[in-house]
């Protein structure tokens, strides 16, 4: 039987090995520890923004995938160009029927959600619990939150939506405070115990009932992106105690949307026969030309040398330590050394000079920031580019470690990681 | 327009400002203190932590080291909540003269400045990351000082003797009568309003601005050279105590520890502009070059934030003037109805943090030389409020705060400790605050994440207790950022890329703060320096549409 070694269990990583032993491959994923997804908003961002390629000043994309297709045309260097809009809409189409009772979405059209500070957000997919967010369903909006839950201020959240309009119509947002700490007398709650709490029947019906007591006649009710961490109906028993529609918000991490699909993902993996293997970080490798034979794992007292016929690397970007940048200006990415582009495919890597820097630091902290646009270049099977030729032939890159794209700024983050990652495990398997 | 009448304006609040009103006030004037934009905003609040033992200065300026080391005990004393009493080591490293550690000694004994050597070994013990290749070790008595925790409470202890403090108020006029200074002209820069001060006095304490209040008095050029420092802070106490190469005084040979951090320092160059600031990035290498020649190993070491500041030199005719570290650090006192015939005005320049009481005093006295009044200086005598005497700061002070509140109140700032009602506490003070300014006076954002989590706490915080609406609140966010981006883009490498892509991930990626609607025009600023005929500064320009002064890099420790 043939072998796969994933490593890293982000979104790609755990997307690539899935298909990977679904495929029949025999696959191990080996992570240093949890991947990015409990960072994440927990929605699948195809491309939510692409000012310069629309050519107005906000740029919001109504159609993902259509205006990825025409983003990779323009921008050759862009992580869409190699992995291609239509192969990428396969891949985020293959997620949400993976993994059906957390991902939603038509994939045709963005949905636009309110964000915890109150701003408009696009994504493609998101979980059934934010789905009534979805703008163009509900405008007349209660905002609530806890006391105890300082990570979200529906003051804020609410007072935003209110001077902004959406399709021509101004939205109509009201905060109200609701007084229930996730455990009893506590009075810092954070979001995960809020959502352990709220795995249970009992709190379920208590949270529900002074969300309803708040209310006047709105539409729809948004809360803090708490409604259960094990069980995904909890949402659904709130709503139905508050008697109309309710929807998360997404806040920052440890995000419990994200942790859902971390623990999906995981369990998918499983069932699916990866081999998980955590706490282990890849410290070199094996190459014989252009074959890479085995990576070194570093575990708990041991290196180990793991063989295996194919190999994907989806270790994420700058945020994971994959890529670094030394005091001496030294760019590099961490075991492989692969050849680094940047933004528009520029050469990278090496030791940067000040004025390199310059260019990739912006001064300005909301302009683009081009340093986190570097990243490997890749040919159509993800396998890592030097001067046009593959590095190597059985070695794929994906996921944030691909050049080309600044991923929070234009909200792409989660097509660009299964995409590649589905591009990276097709093309080992020889999956069309 | 609001009046008011006081006995002596002092212009600029930084420590010497600040000092001076106290001074004044415990002598019994009236005595109303302007400041353009927060108190230790500038250079007080822009070095790098050292209260000095004096050391630094024993062989090339035996007198500042005397007054140093009479201050620092002073100092200690009446603020202690502000310093932290960390001792200090001058270290003779490897490729420095270990004769001049007899120099040393020999300067230490004769400016009465407590120092005492100890074995290579010894100091490692004190301090294992130092180079082991060390030759000489000198133990001192520096410590290190909170810039901000030590004008406020000078500032405060000001107040309790009747003087006035007028933050984020800009002189635009000096009004002179034919017997010398009669009031000034201000604006207040957060409401627009005017503001007329009649006043027989004026002290200017403006430090790098200083020639420019001298010019708007209208007296012959003070010439004032700014020379800029770039200091780094460390994500971690590399070391509990002050480091001092023990060699002639250099760019990067000081390491200093202050709260949770450390802090090496400084780079010193002419500058024409204390205004704009850069902080180029060979200067940060400079300064990480010289901490690794302290403790090997610093380059690998997080760094966390960068800032300059701008020493408030007076140029002395005997130095060459693009030699700025050794122009006057004593203090200058310019009395100009000796030297202009315009009564009434008196010109404080140069000098140290730490024996900003010491200058005070002698500003104070220059005043009364001028008027004939005589009073004694009683600022060395008396604690500043809200201070326990005999309780000096310690690294372990928060901890033990929150211990004692931590079931009953939220921590809106990990990393440093805040709690809610710490915040709210000071934002009820200071209704018109930035998040900035609340975070010189609480340290809020200025840990390792460098506000990722808990800028948009705070600005949820301004919502939901009306102390602003939502595009305030945004604004004062979005502003937050934008100026921590200032000291974070010259040292993004190593962990703080990593923490930088975690904020962005959170505030453009889950948050999407980037495509929030802008704030409505705030009301406009007052056009103050264009009334003088000269050009809108940067920072006057950047404060046209947010409510904190956009300025290179200010300290993330001090």
């Amino acid at each position: 039987m043939a072998t796969a070694l994933v490593i890293g269990a982000g979104l790609a990583g755990l997307a690539a090995a899935i298909r990977l032993a679904q495929a029949g491959w025999q696959t191990t994923l080996a992570s240093k520890g949890l991947g990015g997804l409990p960072l994440s908003a927990g929605t699948v961002d195809v491309l939510g923004y692409a000012p310069a390629l629309l050519g107005d000043p906000t740029g919001r994309v109504a159609r993902p995938f259509e205006t990825a297709a025409a983003l990779a045309a323009h921008d050759p260097s862009h992580p869409y160009a190699a992995i291609g809009a239509d192969r990428a809409e396969a891949a985020v189409g293959w997620l949400r029927d993976l993994l059906p009772e957390l991902l939603t979405g038509d994939l045709k059209t963005n949905i636009t959600l309110p964000t915890a500070v109150g701003a408009l957000r696009p994504t493609c997919l998101v979980q059934p619990a934010m789905a009534a967010g979805d703008l163009a369903q509900n405008r007349s909006l209660a905002i609530v939150g806890p006391s105890q839950l300082k990570d979200f201020s529906p003051e804020l959240c609410a007072a935003n939506l209110a001077r902004q309009t959406w399709q021509g119509r101004p939205l109509l947002a009201t905060a109200y405070r609701i007084d229930l700490p996730a455990r009893p007398d506590e009075a810092d709650s954070p979001a995960l115990a809020y959502a352990r709490s709220l795995d249970q029947t009992a709190y379920q019906r208590r949270f529900a009932e002074a969300v309803k007591r708040r209310l006047k006649d709105e539409e729809a009710v948004g809360l803090p992106a708490v409604l259960g961490l094990r069980d995904r109906q909890a949402w659904l028993e709130v709503q139905e105690s508050v008697g109309r529609p309710v929807f998360e918000i997404p806040l920052p991490p440890p995000s419990v949307p994200g942790l859902r699909l971390n623990d999906a993902l995981t369990a998918a993996a499983q069932t699916a026969g990866v081999r998980l293997v955590l706490g282990s970080s890849v410290i070199g490798f094996a190459a014989a030309g252009r074959r890479l034979k085995s990576v070194t794992l570093r575990q708990a007292g041991r290196d180990q040398a793991w063989a295996a016929d194919a190999f994907v690397y989806a270790p994420g970007g700058f945020e994971s330590g994959a890529l670094s940048l030394d005091a001496a200006g030294r760019l590099e990415e961490r075991v492989f050394q692969l050849p680094l582009r940047g933004a528009g495919g520029s050469r990278l890597g090496g030791q940067e000079t000040a004025a390199d820097l310059g260019r990739l630091i912006n001064a300005d902290y909301w302009a683009e920031q081009r340093l986190f646009a570097a990243g490997v270049a890749v040919d159509q099977a993800m396998r890592p580019l030097d001067e046009g030729e593959a590095v190597f032939d059985n070695l794929h890159i994906a996921g944030g470690l691909l050049a080309g794209a600044v991923r929070w700024s234009e909200k792409s983050g989660e097509g660009i990681a299964v995409g590649s990652a589905a591009a990276a495990a097709d093309a080992i398997t020889g999956r069309r | 327009m609001r009046k008011l009448n006081a006995d002596v304006v002092v212009v600029g609040g930084g420590s010497t400002g600040t000092g001076v009103v106290r001074d004044a006030a415990m002598r019994g004037y009236r005595a109303i203190l302007v400041e353009r934009a927060d108190l230790a905003q500038g250079t007080s609040g822009r070095f790098h932590g050292l209260l000095h033992s004096g050391g630094r200065y024993v062989v090339a300026d035996p007198l500042s080291a005397a007054e140093c080391a009479a201050e620092n005990a002073v100092i200690s004393r009446i603020q202690p909540a502000a310093v932290e009493r960390t001792g200090g080591l001058f270290i003779v490293g490897p490729g420095d003269d270990p004769d001049f550690g007899d120099v040393f000694l020999a300067g230490a004994k004769a400016a009465q400045v407590p120092a005492e050597e100890i074995s290579p070994g010894a100091a490692l013990r004190l301090e294992p990351r130092l180079d082991p290749k060390l030759r000489r070790a000198f133990q001192v008595l520096d410590g290190t000082v909170d810039g901000w925790q030590l004008v406020w409470s000078a500032a405060a202890s000001a107040r309790l003797w009747g003087g006035q403090i007028l933050t984020y108020t800009e002189i635009v006029e000096i009004i002179r009568g034919s017997e010398g200074v009669r009031g000034v002209r201000a604006v207040d820069r957060k409401t627009g309003e005017a503001i007329e001060i009649e006043c027989g006095f004026l002290i200017n304490c403006a430090g790098p601005w200083a020639g420019r209040v001298a010019t708007l008095a209208g007296v012959r050029p003070v010439e004032v050279v700014p020379g800029r420092g770039v200091m780094v802070a460390m994500a971690h106490r590399l070391v509990n105590r002050v480091v001092n190469r023990c060699a002639k005084p250099a760019d990067g040979d000081i390491l200093v520890p202050v709260h949770t951090v450390c802090v090496i320092g400084t780079t010193d160059v002419k500058v024409a502009d204390p205004d704009n600031l850069a902080i180029p990035r060979a200067e940060v290498r400079q300064m990480l070059e010289a901490g690794e020649a302290l403790i090997p190993g610093f380059q690998q070491a997080r760094a966390l934030h960068a800032w300059a500041g701008a020493r408030p030199l007076v140029k002395d005719d005997r130095v060459d003037d693009s030699d700025t570290r050794h122009m006057s650090r004593g203090m200058a006192v310019i009395d100009h109805a000796a030297r202009d015939g315009v009564a009434g005005l008196v010109t404080v320049g140069g000098g140290k943090l730490t024996t900003y009481r010491l200058m005070a005093q002698h500003a104070v006295d220059a005043m009364e030389n001028q008027t004939g009044r005589r009073h004694p200086c009683r600022t060395a005598d008396e604690i500043c409020p809200g201070q326990t005497p005999g309780r000096n700061y310690l690294v372990s002070c928060r901890l033990q705060e929150r211990e004692a509140d931590r079931l009953d109140d939220q921590i809106i700032c990990e990393c440093e400790l805040v709690s809610r009602r710490a915040l709210l506490g000071l934002w009820d003070e200071f209704p018109q605050a930035s998040l900035d300014d609340l975070r010189r006076q609480s340290r809020l954002g200025m840990g390792p994440c460098q506000g990722g989590f808990c800028s948009a706490r705070a600005a949820g915080l301004a919502c939901a207790t009306g102390k602003a609406d939502g595009a305030q609140a945004t604004g004062l966010l979005r502003d937050f950022l934008a100026n921590r981006w200032l000291g974070l883009a010259p040292v993004l490498y190593g962990d703080q890329v990593r923490q930088t892509a975690l904020d962005y991930w959170i505030f453009q990626g889950a948050l999407d703060v980037d495509h929030l609607p802008a704030a409505p025009n705030r009301p406009a600023e007052p056009p103050a320096a264009e009334d003088q005929g000269s050009p809108p500064t940067r920072r006057q320009a950047s404060l046209a549409c947010s409510a904190g002064p956009a300025v290179a890099g200010e300290g993330v420790s001090l």
